[in-house]
């Protein structure tokens, strides 16, 4: 018991010096934990107790993943725009197909995530261009709108059910609504970086324009990987897969870079950091150098699996970095 | 509280808490008054706001020493000597409030040639110490002469004998050095105190202490507090806005139950519970009632108490029922009769809101005694140790008990809250505040008035069913209470008996009838049971035509019929119109003091109670605890009695000379100046006698009186 | 003259709501307690759930933070330093005898009431408004419990409740005792503090009040006191705005708040150009690889 013999000790020295000094003795059992020992203005932990200063986020894997559905399901649409333009009628039909099902999961995934399910729809009770996430509502809105009677407008066009001036119209609405697909889904892959960056968490906000450009190239590269995936083995997404490896390799050296210190040393360190990190490797340079070897099934599932992986990183930094006191401190300071 | 009412006359705070706002100093001593008494403290935060410097002396540094300006660390159980330095340090570099100590204390008192202190040869001991009976036998410590009322003065305070000079040479060691050496205070921190104290005293400032059970649940708490006193009384702040000294009581209405007491050796208003020596109420009342001041009232207060009790049957022929009355034997306080209980002396026993099983001390003997018990109520909202310790307790778990073996047969009855019953609180500062009920109390749970008065009912019936005498003070009890729906006793009935009535009844009225002076007149057969209430206390007679419950309440409920307590419309700072504080809604007493001896305010910063020369009487802001009518040039004539002997410029109308007490001529037992002795348990040696611990605190008298404090709290 | 001052501003009845007048708080440190009578009230009349009892071992807090269910907090904040003028115990009369000074603060936290308020701004249901009197009120009934308030709050104030407490799923804040309010009454909180640490009332008046306080206490030898109002920075000062000694770190205040909208346009902007470049760079491949 060496507590007991603390005691003891304590005891004499009381009553030699009248005084004691030194530490205490810990109550085997007792309710009261003892203090952090870090020293700080306020003696455990930075700030107050090491208490976060902004709350971090309660959003769980639903939003990652609603990222990453997101992020390609948006940029498929726009690949399928573009490959209608070019007349590639059937990765047009699997594009819009991969787009559908995204706006179908995507706004499943964002209710799941919901606090109070049932109430979703009061997302559309207003139209708030100040929020983001307000913005996001409307445009999966119009993406869902654009892109599930885009597909059926196709489908129908493609398999002629209609004849004559009917089949003629869903040849027009089906490209109008495809035009609204690529428009709502570069917003919608492009968004959600704006969502997490215009926040209060420090590493989210410090890389508020970092986020969109990563959010939106990572879908890009997913959708094109994706449909590679799919069999569209071609040149076009080849390409597309280049670019988005590409400028991924670049942000992670400008992440790497442009480090805030304490600010946002969840995207540095940390479990977190290493999500991030491990994300930007395979969807970058990863990618990259396997596209660059020919090994095009290899680096579409590298990128896709980076594309998810860093989602979850982000989310992670955001609950990292808003639980870290001092990352609020040094990013207002900075 | 002996303190306090040694010191000035009553057994009270002296002022009120919202007061606290006009100190210019607050010392805080023995209390967390931050942590245990948050709403009162707000007064003490007003007066910080407001410039004044707040003190803090407590062994521990708590929430209230983080607010305070000065927080002074002590060792425990030695605040007597840390303020028995102060008064040395006012004393000999004349700090003290002259004009204020030489009119209005006894300093100027001569005392008897035979007066020893425990300084030099008495080495701890006062005169009068019998060793054989180790207690004090108190004749040296009277005014020369032995007569309390008419002292010899010596205004110039020189006289060798006279109390001044004895309470200089009585805390002449206790230097701020040896303050040091006791209490573990560094000399400049004892300066940091006395300079603050100092800088509040005087005609334009005032401060005031605060304490609680950091000092009355010492042994040795009695005397803490006249440290206080005397303190207080040197700096001129008793009487005064901004001044006096505040005991803060802890459970609610503690206050009340001293006044209206729970205590064994004390009758409401502080009359003195009959000995058994007391044979008769002429006897009784001879040795209790003074010759001059307040008390010179004594009988009447008596006899009306009586006549509450027996009503009819109380009579001058029959001494007002004064044979009914149980006279003590000895010792029955709480710890006595928790060894009677242990021994199997006491049968049964009622627990009324306390939990002694987890709260009083040594709780693993109370729960041991309680199992010795055959028969015992216990009345809580909830099932509370006390009534299953049977059952589940750490006895039962360690098998010192076990349950089969106990033969306590327990009764639990459901209480109602304090929400689900009305009645009144008396708080810290003597304030009544009525309650009203704001639900029925669910299920069966009833108030504690239900229960009283149906087992009085009950019993008063068994009591008319036998003729044995033992049975006749039950049966002599005028049980006269009308009852609400629930059964439960007007409350509201019993605070006009408390307030008290002229006896006479007056045919035909009751409530309804519109005669508003007579409140509650009916009886429970519908007969017209009392007269007109009474309008305080100074109606009072002692021949039978008046009663009344609790006499220093008196003018709670008078004869407009308004129940004062329930008034709730304050008209100045100090809440008049707020409740109802006894004496006389008097909210700082002893308020003559707060004008010079001449009548006229010591300033008009501290202006309270003042003598209006045009219209020739007391006035101010507070109801003046004075004659009023009597100037502050009055001499009495030689040979007066009760109040005509008070001079007009002394303040302390409670005792015989109107004086405040810096010494204790009379009413203590373990000396009439507090003098610092180690706590029992203490492992330090006393630096000052060579006893460690107060002569007279032989182990039993320490139990009793710890007990007793801890009942004032 | 006696008895001056003592008059309270917190037992008042107002008609705030029928004037729209902008109302605030005021919380002085220097005359709290931490007797914590503030969180009892507000959970007492706004029936917040109780979220457990914990130990934490700072100090005498053992509440954290606010949150979803704390909608006031007493902070207890234990520093090496001197309180003004305060002597506690022999060495801060600096005798040298090497022990150090020390102070214990407490103060009590609660939402801000921002001017311009990060929660109010980010809500996509519409959920959060501002009242008559400028308070920022979650109408509980229309949150679909989305969380983006949370990661909006420059304070961390408001949260999402947790399962299994009642009302789980939606944001909670203090809601400046609105319901109070409309009938003329004084904000539970207020009402209860023994000390008037809170303050209730007019935010003008308040502002005035405590720009006096701090000039008092800097008169009083608290060189350190110092309003935390940040009107400098985006969020524009706050409706419940603090005294504090020291720095507004040990509070866990950020120095420099800002309303997350002033990130929008550099976000929105490397949104838009990204999915610029983006449907650039999916034509060109179409336009040379196909
Ligand atoms: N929060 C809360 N408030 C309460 C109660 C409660 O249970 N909780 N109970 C109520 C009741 S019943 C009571 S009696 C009151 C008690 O009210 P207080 O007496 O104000 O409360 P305590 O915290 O017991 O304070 C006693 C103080 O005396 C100090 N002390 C101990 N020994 C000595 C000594 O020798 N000298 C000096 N100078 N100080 C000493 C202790 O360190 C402590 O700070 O509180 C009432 N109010
Ligand atoms: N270690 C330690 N022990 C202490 C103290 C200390 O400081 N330290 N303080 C001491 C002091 S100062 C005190 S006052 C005592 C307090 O000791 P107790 O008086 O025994 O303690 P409480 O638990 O406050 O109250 C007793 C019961 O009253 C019940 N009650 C409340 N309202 C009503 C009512 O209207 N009717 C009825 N019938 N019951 C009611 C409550 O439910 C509770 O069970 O503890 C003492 N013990
Ligand atoms: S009596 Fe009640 S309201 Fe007053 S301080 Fe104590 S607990 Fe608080
Ligand atoms: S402090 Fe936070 S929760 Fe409160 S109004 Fe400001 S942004 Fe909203
Ligand atoms: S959680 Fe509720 S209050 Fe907060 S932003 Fe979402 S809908 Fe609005
Ligand atoms: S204003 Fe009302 S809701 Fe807000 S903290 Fe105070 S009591 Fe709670
Ligand atoms: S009620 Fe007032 S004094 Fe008590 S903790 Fe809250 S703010 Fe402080
Ligand atoms: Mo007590």
């Amino acid at each position: 018991m060496p507590d007991e013999s603390r005691l003891d000790q304590l005891r004499e020295e009381a009553w030699q010096k009248g005084a004691v000094t030194g530490r205490g003795v810990d109550i085997a059992g007792g309710p009261i934990p003892r203090k952090l020992a870090t020293a700080s203005p306020s003696g455990g932990g930075p700030g107050y107790y090491g208490q976060p200063v902004v709350k971090p986020p309660v959003w769980t894997w639903e939003i990652p993943v609603y990222f990453f559905v997101g992020g390609f399901g948006g940029m498929s649409a726009v690949i399928a725009l573009a490959a209608a333009i070019f007349h590639h009628v059937d990765l047009v039909h699997t594009a819009m197909w991969v787009a559908a099902i995204a706006a179908i999961l995507s706004p499943l995934l964002l209710i799941l995530d919901l606090g109070r399910p049932h109430l979703f729809i009061n997302m559309l009770r207003v139209f708030k261009p100040q929020s983001a996430m307000s913005m996001g509502a409307w445009i999966l809105t119009g993406f869902g709108a654009c892109v599930v009677p885009g597909l059926i407008a196709l489908e129908l066009h493609v398999h002629q059910v209609f004849g004559g001036t009917v089949d003629q119209l869903l040849r027009v609405a089906a490209g109008v609504l495809m035009f609204g697909s690529a428009f709502f889904g570069m917003l919608l892959a492009t968004y959600t970086g704006v969502l997490i960056g215009a926040t209060a968490i420090p590493a989210w906000f410090l890389h508020r324009t970092l986020l969109p450009i990563h959010f939106g190239t990572a879908g890009l590269g997913s959708a094109a990987a994706l449909l590679e995936l799919l069999g569209h083995r071609i040149a076009a997404l080849n390409f597309i897969g280049f670019y988005a490896a590409g400028i991924e390799t670049v942000l992670l050296i400008w992440l790497s870079l442009d480090k805030h210190g304490a600010a946002d040393r969840a995207i540095h360190e940390h479990r977190s950091g290493w999500l991030i990190r491990i994300g930007e490797i395979f969807n970058g340079p990863l990618a990259l150098i396997l596209r660059f070897f020919g090994l095009v099934p290899f680096a579409a599932i590298s990128f896709l699996i980076g594309a998810l992986v860093s989602r979850f990183g982000w989310i992670a930094v955001g609950k990292v970095s808003g639980s870290d006191p001092e990352s609020v401190f040094a990013a207002e300071r900075y | 509280m002996p303190g306090l009412g040694t010191s000035f006359g009553r057994g009270g705070a002296t002022t009120a808490q919202q007061d606290l706002a006009n100190a210019d100093c607050i010392l805080i001593e023995g209390s967390s008054m931050a942590e245990a008494h948050p709403v009162g403290f707000r007064w003490v935060m007003k007066a910080k706001e407001r410039g004044a410097t707040i003190i803090h002396v407590d062994p521990r540094f708590s929430r209230t020493s983080a607010l305070a300006d000065i927080w002074v660390p002590l060792r425990a159980g030695t605040d007597i000597a840390f303020l028995g330095g102060l008064v040395r340090h006012l004393i000999e570099n004349n700090l003290f409030f002259r004009e204020y100590v030489v009119p209005y204390t006894n300093a100027s008192c001569i005392l008897s040639d035979e007066y020893r202190d425990p300084e030099g040869n008495g080495d701890g001991y006062f005169s009068g110490w019998n060793e054989e009976k180790r207690a004090y036998e108190g004749d040296s410590w009277l005014y020369k002469g032995g007569d309390l009322s008419r002292p010899e003065r010596d205004l110039t305070l020189q006289h060798p004998q006279c109390v001044f000079q004895k309470l200089k040479r009585h805390f002449s060691r206790y230097t701020p050095e040896m303050v040091e050496k006791i209490c573990g205070i560094p000399p400049e921190l004892f300066h940091k105190v006395a300079d603050a104290l100092v800088a509040a005293s005087g005609p334009k400032k005032t401060a005031a202490v605060c304490y609680a059970v950091g000092w009355t649940q010492h042994s040795k708490g009695v005397q803490i507090i006249r440290a206080a006193a005397i303190l207080q009384l040197l700096l001129g702040n008793i009487g005064r806005p901004g001044g006096g000294i505040l005991a803060l009581r802890g459970h609610a209405s503690i206050q009340g139950s001293t006044d209206i007491p729970t205590l064994y050796d004390i009758l409401p208003g502080y009359l003195t519970m009959p000995h058994k020596g007391d044979q008769t109420l002429q006897q009784y009342l001879d040795t209790y009632t003074k010759k001059t001041g307040l008390w010179s009232g004594y009988p009447k207060y008596m006899v009306s108490t009586l006549k509450a009790y027996y009503g009819k049957r109380a009579t001058a022929k029959n001494d007002f029922g004064y044979s009914w009355l149980p006279k003590l034997t000895g010792n029955h306080s709480f710890f006595e009769f928790l060894y009677d209980m242990l021994d199997g002396k006491m049968e049964g026993m009622f627990l009324m809101g306390q939990n002694p099983a987890v709260g009083a001390p040594n709780s693993r003997l109370q729960r041991k005694a309680l199992s010795k018990l055959k028969w015992l109520v216990v009345r809580d909202m909830v099932e509370i140790e006390s009534a299953n310790f049977w059952r589940e307790s750490p006895e039962i778990d360690r098998g010192e008990l076990k349950a089969e073996d106990i033969e306590t047969e327990v009764f639990f009855f459901p209480a109602a809250g304090h929400a689900e019953k009305e009645g009144a609180f008396t708080n810290t500062q003597r304030l009544l505040q009525w309650r009203e009920k704001a639900v029925d109390p669910p299920g069966d749970c009833r108030s504690e008035a239900w229960f009283m008065h149906q087992l009085a009912l009950r019993l008063i019936a068994k009591a008319k069913a036998s003729d044995d005498s033992i049975d006749e003070p039950l049966r002599a009890l005028d049980w006269w209470y009308p009852e609400d729906e629930l059964g439960d006793p007007k409350t509201e009935a019993v605070l006009t008996e408390i307030n008290g009535w002229y006896t006479d009844p007056v045919a035909g009225v009751g409530d309804s009838s519109g005669n508003e002076s007579v409140v509650f007149g009916i009886d429970r057969e519908g007969n017209p049971h009392h007269g007109k209430q009474v309008n305080g206390f100074a109606e009072l007679k002692a021949d039978g035509s008046t009663a009344s419950g609790c006499w220093i309440y008196s003018g709670v409920l008078g004869r407009d019929g308004v129940n004062k307590a329930n008034s709730r419309k304050s008209k100045d700072y100090l809440g008049h119109g707020w409740g109802f504080a006894w004496p006389g809604d008097r909210r700082i007493i002893y308020n003559r003091a707060s004008a010079r001896p001449d009548g006229s305010p010591w300033s008009e910063r501290k202006k309270l109670v003042w003598w209006d020369w045009d219209s020739d009487k007391w006035t101010g802001i507070d109801v003046p605890g004075f004659v009023k009518g009597k100037p502050p040039d009055f001499e009495p004539e030689v040979g007066a009695e009760g109040l005509d002997a008070i001079p007009g410029d002394a303040p302390f109308t409670l005792h015989e000379d109107g004086l405040g007490w810096l010494f204790v001529p009379k009413g203590l037992q373990d000396g009439p100046l507090p003098t610092h002795f180690e706590p029992l348990e203490s492992p330090v040696s006393n630096e000052l006698y060579s006893h460690n611990t107060n002569p007279p605190e032989h182990w039993i008298g320490t139990r009793h009186r710890a007990m007793q404090s801890f009942h004032l709290c | 003259m006696i008895g001056e001052g003592t008059k309270s501003t917190n037992q008042r009845r107002h008609s705030y709501v029928q004037e729209h007048v902008e109302v605030g708080f005021f919380t002085d440190p220097t005359v709290c307690i931490g007797c914590k009578a503030c969180e009892v009230a507000c959970k007492e009349w706004n029936h917040v759930p109780d979220d457990g009892f914990v130990w934490s071992g700072n100090s005498y807090d053992n509440t954290g933070h606010l949150g979803a269910s704390t909608w006031r907090h007493v902070m207890f904040v234990e520093q090496d330093r001197q309180k003004g003028n305060q002597i506690v115990g022999s060495h801060s009369l600096g005798n040298g005898d090497g022990e150090d000074p020390f102070r214990w603060i407490f103060l009590s936290d609660v939402c801000k009431h921002c001017e311009d308020a990060g929660c109010l701004e980010a809500c996509p249901t519409g959920a959060i408004v501002r009242t008559e009197v400028g308070s920022v009120l979650v109408q509980n009934d229309v949150c679909n419990g989305c969380g983006y308030c949370v990661v909006s709050c420059p304070f961390g104030v408001i949260d999402r409740r947790p399962k299994p407490l009642p009302d789980a799923g939606g944001a909670f804040k203090c809601t400046f005792c609105y319901d109070r309010q409309k009938s003329g009454l004084v904000p539970a909180c207020a009402k209860v503090c023994p000390t008037e640490s809170i303050v209730f009332g007019r935010l003008d008046d308040l502002r005035a009040r405590a720009t006096h306080r701090v000039q008092e206490l800097h008169e009083h030898g608290y060189d350190d006191a110092q309003l935390y109002d940040p009107r400098e920075t985006s969020v524009g000062g706050i409706h419940a705005f603090f005294l504090i000694l020291g720095e507004p770190e040990a509070y866990g205040l950020p120095p420099k708040p800002q309303v997350p909208t002033i990130y929008l346009k550099s976000a929105w902007t490397a949104a838009f150009a990204t999915a610029i470049a983006a449907i650039i760079a999916t034509l060109l491949a179409f336009a040379f690889f196909s």
